[in-house]
């Protein structure tokens, strides 16, 4: 076992921990900064795969846009009443699933790749990624602004039908 | 490093992510469940990428792909909670079957 | 008023329609002895319920008794039961019986007098709990229909054995050939049970004293002169059927010999008029019966119509009394001769008749009745010398009693001290009209009947006895109440019906009812239950939470992959 994997095997672990935090914390702020470390350790799973360009769209992106959006929902939809129970009573049904997918993914992966080995090569710089996009990626791009601009509208009218009850 | 410890944890995390979807009272933390599955998809792309290491750079490309597409579903979403909110002043999905 | 009248009319039309019938076939007597020319031909040997209508002289003479107390009936109620709401019913039902009597006297087809016989049952039954608000009329409604119903399987076998033995269910039929000695003892023995059910003999008595709380017209329209009578007319019908059966006319004059003085001992006793005239009419019964067994039917249904004409005057007369002082108890009434004189004539004709005094028709058919069982004793056909001898004792001992509580009653009603507290008057003309015609016709019938000076003489003296004896009691300021403790409570003979027939039957019905819920309604209601447990489990589906469809959903997810990664 080299450093990376040593680095990564701790990293996952975080990751691992932190997301189960997330999704079982009984306090809902909480779950969301779970949330943060756990995309914080992908992020840098993400560098010591050398894809340091995705790492840093991840935390920009995911832990500074998405999980602040996350927060702000959630003080706005803060109900009067005494919080209730956080988990449904799904949950084993929910836990048997969970864990039947990871187990069954786990051991396709294991079954399918087992023995490859990742080399070390330096191929995220953010020159390169720019210039796959931009050179052999352009159309999938530009689509992805349109619906980028559609999601930006489709969230402005939902707020906003709300308002005129 | 062996390819495997990626995928493994993007397997595991993406389990946890169901586990979350199902079994999460708040809509709010439903789609975080959401969110921490996609995020387990995009390290498996990474990792397969990094693996492969293809001219295109699919994987990561790919990956920023995924990144944007759920920040716009995070926003979207969100909105329609809060509308939600607005309508029957809870948000817990056990409540909004009624 | 017009309104009750209509009913009155509707009955008069039967009466007169029935009349023009009966009438022209009244000339002869005489039962099997007598050839119809032109009546209805021999039926094929299957059971038919064609009407066959067909009257002997005897037959012409109870129908018209029947209709004739029927309209007499009509119009004492209108005044009587004329406010009662449900009167519509009432009037229609005794037309309804009427029908029915008909249909039993006037017919040859066995099973149409079955069928008479059966709705005569229900009629009464309807009848006597006409107010069945009262826990009594209820009770003795359903008391009499269950015996009277009882014994009646008797008279379906009979009815059985017949057509059985004679290949057929017609009467006329069958006659040429009774007497033979077919199966007489199991046939008479059968129609015995039902006589003694019908007309409450002894040991299916209990229910005619029951019977009482029904409205007094009825008790004298169906309880002593018609439906009660049904049973005696029976025996005389089929008399030749059995007639050569020493064993079934010794088992009639045994029974009619107990009913007969026990009927007449417990009317003495009693402490209420329309009670009192209840026991008597299953003495009388019992008179009738026993001239049946001593071999002369004749003389049993001449008593017939005589008693129907008297007991029903008697009857209604203690309907005026009732009417007057408000209830039927001896102790409600007395002294009532002045205010009520029409009452009180047509009664002392009545008791008269009931005891047997000279120129009433009473006393002609009772003459005839002890002549009868005198010319038993012969002993030459049918009972034997002893049992005949027997039976002419008692009968004679039953006068004289019948003569004692006759003079009783109208000692006690009539006579003495009024009761404090009453304003008497004589009943509407239309409750005493009934009374007048039916005193006439106690004198009228007289004529034309046969007279036996031998046994005339012995059963005068036998009556005066009676009289005397009361008299002289009364004279001596004796209040006329004997009740002796076992007599009071009626010898206990009502208790297999009343206590120990209910023991047996209630346990076993409650069992009944209880398996029916538990272990046959149990499916019905077990379905209803599965169909609601699968209604559940299916409204997990429909549960309206997002959560939980997408459960679902990743579960099918899962497992199609599975079953594709496993299966490939």
């Amino acid at each position: 076992m080299n450093l990376t994997e040593l680095v990564f095997v701790v990293l996952a672990v975080v990751a691992t921990g932190s997301a189960l935090l997330a999704m079982t914390s009984h306090q809902l702020v909480h779950s969301a900064l779970w949330l943060v470390v756990t995309l914080g350790a992908v992020a840098g799973c993400f560098v010591l795969m050398t894809a340091e360009f995705v790492a840093w769209v991840q935390v920009l992106v995911y832990v500074g846009s998405v999980v602040v959006l996350v927060i702000f929902a959630l003080m706005l939809t803060r109900q009067t009443g005494g919080t209730t129970a956080e988990v449904t009573g799904n949950r084993w049904t929910a836990a048997v699933l969970g864990v039947v997918a990871a187990v069954g993914l786990g051991a396709t992966m294991i079954a399918g790749f087992h023995g490859q080995r990742i080399e070390g090569r330096r191929i995220g710089t953010a020159g390169s990624i720019g210039d796959a996009i931009f050179n052999d990626w352009v159309l999938p791009f530009e689509i992805l602004s349109g619906v980028l601009l559609a999601a930006l509208v489709g969230a402005i009218v939902i707020s906003r039908s709300g308002d005129d009850h | 490093m062996s390819l495997l410890y990626p995928l493994v944890l993007s397997s595991a995390l993406f389990g946890i992510g169901l586990y979350g979807v199902l079994a999460r009272r708040n809509a709010v933390l439903m789609l975080l469940g959401v969110e921490l599955m996609l995020n387990a998809v995009n390290l498996n792309l990474v990792a397969f990428d990094a693996w492969f290491a293809d001219q295109l750079h699919t994987g990561q490309v790919l990956t920023l792909f995924t990144i944007t597409l759920a920040a716009a579903e995070i926003g979207l979403g969100l909105a329609i909670v809060l509308a939600l909110f607005r309508a029957v002043r809870t948000v817990d999905v056990d409540e909004v079957g009624r | 008023m017009i309104r009750r009248w209509s009913y009155v009319g509707l009955t008069a039309v039967l009466a007169i329609a029935v009349a023009i019938w009966a009438i022209p076939d009244l000339r002869e007597r005489g039962w099997f002895a007598y050839a119809p020319d032109g009546g209805p031909s021999l039926t094929p040997p299957l059971p038919t319920l064609s009407p066959d209508l067909f009257l002997y002289p005897t037959s012409a003479q109870i129908v018209l008794l029947a209709v004739g107390i029927g309209l007499l009936v009509q119009i004492y109620s209108t005044a009587y039961l004329g406010h009662h709401p449900r009167y519509r019913s009432y009037a229609l039902i005794i037309v309804l019986f009427l029908v029915a009597m008909i249909a039993v006297v006037g017919t040859t087809n066995l099973w149409t007098l079955l069928v008479g016989w059966e709705v005569m049952g229900v009629c009464s039954y309807l009848l006597i709990g006409h107010e069945w608000e009262t826990a009594e009329a209820r009770a003795g409604a359903a008391k009499a229909f269950l015996i009277t119903r009882v014994a009646d399987l008797g008279l379906v076998l009979a009815i059985i054995v017949i057509g059985e033995t004679y290949g057929t269910y017609d009467l006329l039929g069958a006659a040429p050939f009774a007497g033979e000695g077919h199966h007489s003892t199991a046939i008479g023995l059968l129609v015995l049970v039902a006589v003694v059910g019908k007309s409450a003999q002894f040991p299916l008595h209990s229910w005619l004293p029951d019977a009482m709380p029904g409205p007094t017209p009825i008790t004298a329209l169906i309880h002593a002169a018609t439906m009660v009578a049904a049973g005696v007319y029976l025996a005389a019908r089929l008399f030749p059927f059995y007639a050569d059966s020493t064993v079934v006319l010794t088992a009639m004059a045994v029974v009619a010999a107990i009913t007969m003085l026990m009927g007449a001992v417990l009317a003495l006793v009693q402490v209420d008029l329309k009670r009192a005239l209840a026991w008597s009419t299953v003495s009388q019964l019992a008179f009738m019966v026993a001239a049946i067994a001593a071999g002369d039917p004749e003389a049993g249904t001449d008593h017939l119509i005589s008693h129907g004409v008297f007991k029903a005057l008697l009857f209604l007369g203690c309907g005026c009394l009732m009417h007057a002082v408000g209830s039927s108890a001896l102790s409600a009434m007395g002294g009532l001769r002045r205010p009520m004189p029409v009452t009180f004539w047509t009664m002392t004709i009545g008791l008269a008749a009931l005891a047997g005094v000279v120129p009433t028709v009473g006393f002609f058919t009772k003459d005839s009745v002890l002549h009868a069982i005198q010319h038993a004793t012969a002993g030459d056909d049918g009972l034997a010398a002893g049992t005949a001898w027997a039976l002419l004792a008692v009968a004679l001992l039953t006068s004289l009693v019948t003569a004692a509580y006759a003079t009783r009653l109208w000692l006690r009603a009539f006579f003495g001290a009024a009761a404090e507290g009453q304003d008497v008057h004589e009943a509407p003309h239309a409750m005493t009209g009934p009374l007048v015609v039916l005193a006439v016709a106690t004198f009228a019938l007289s004529i034309g009947q046969p007279f036996h000076l031998g046994m005339g003489v012995v059963s005068t003296l036998v009556a005066a006895a009676g009289v005397g004896i009361v008299v002289l009691a009364h004279r001596d300021g004796s209040a006329l109440d004997w009740s002796p403790a076992p007599l009071a409570a009626e010898l206990g003979l009502d208790r297999p019906f009343s206590r120990w027939i209910p023991a047996v039957v209630a346990p076993v019905s409650r069992l009944v009812v209880d398996l029916d819920r538990d272990a046959v309604d149990v499916y019905p209601r077990s379905s209803a239950g599965a169909a609601g447990l699968g209604s559940r489990a299916l409204e997990l589906v429909q549960s309206r939470n997002a959560q939980r469809y997408a459960t679902i959903v990743a579960a099918g997810i899962v497992v199609l992959v599975v079953v594709g990664v496993v299966l490939t």
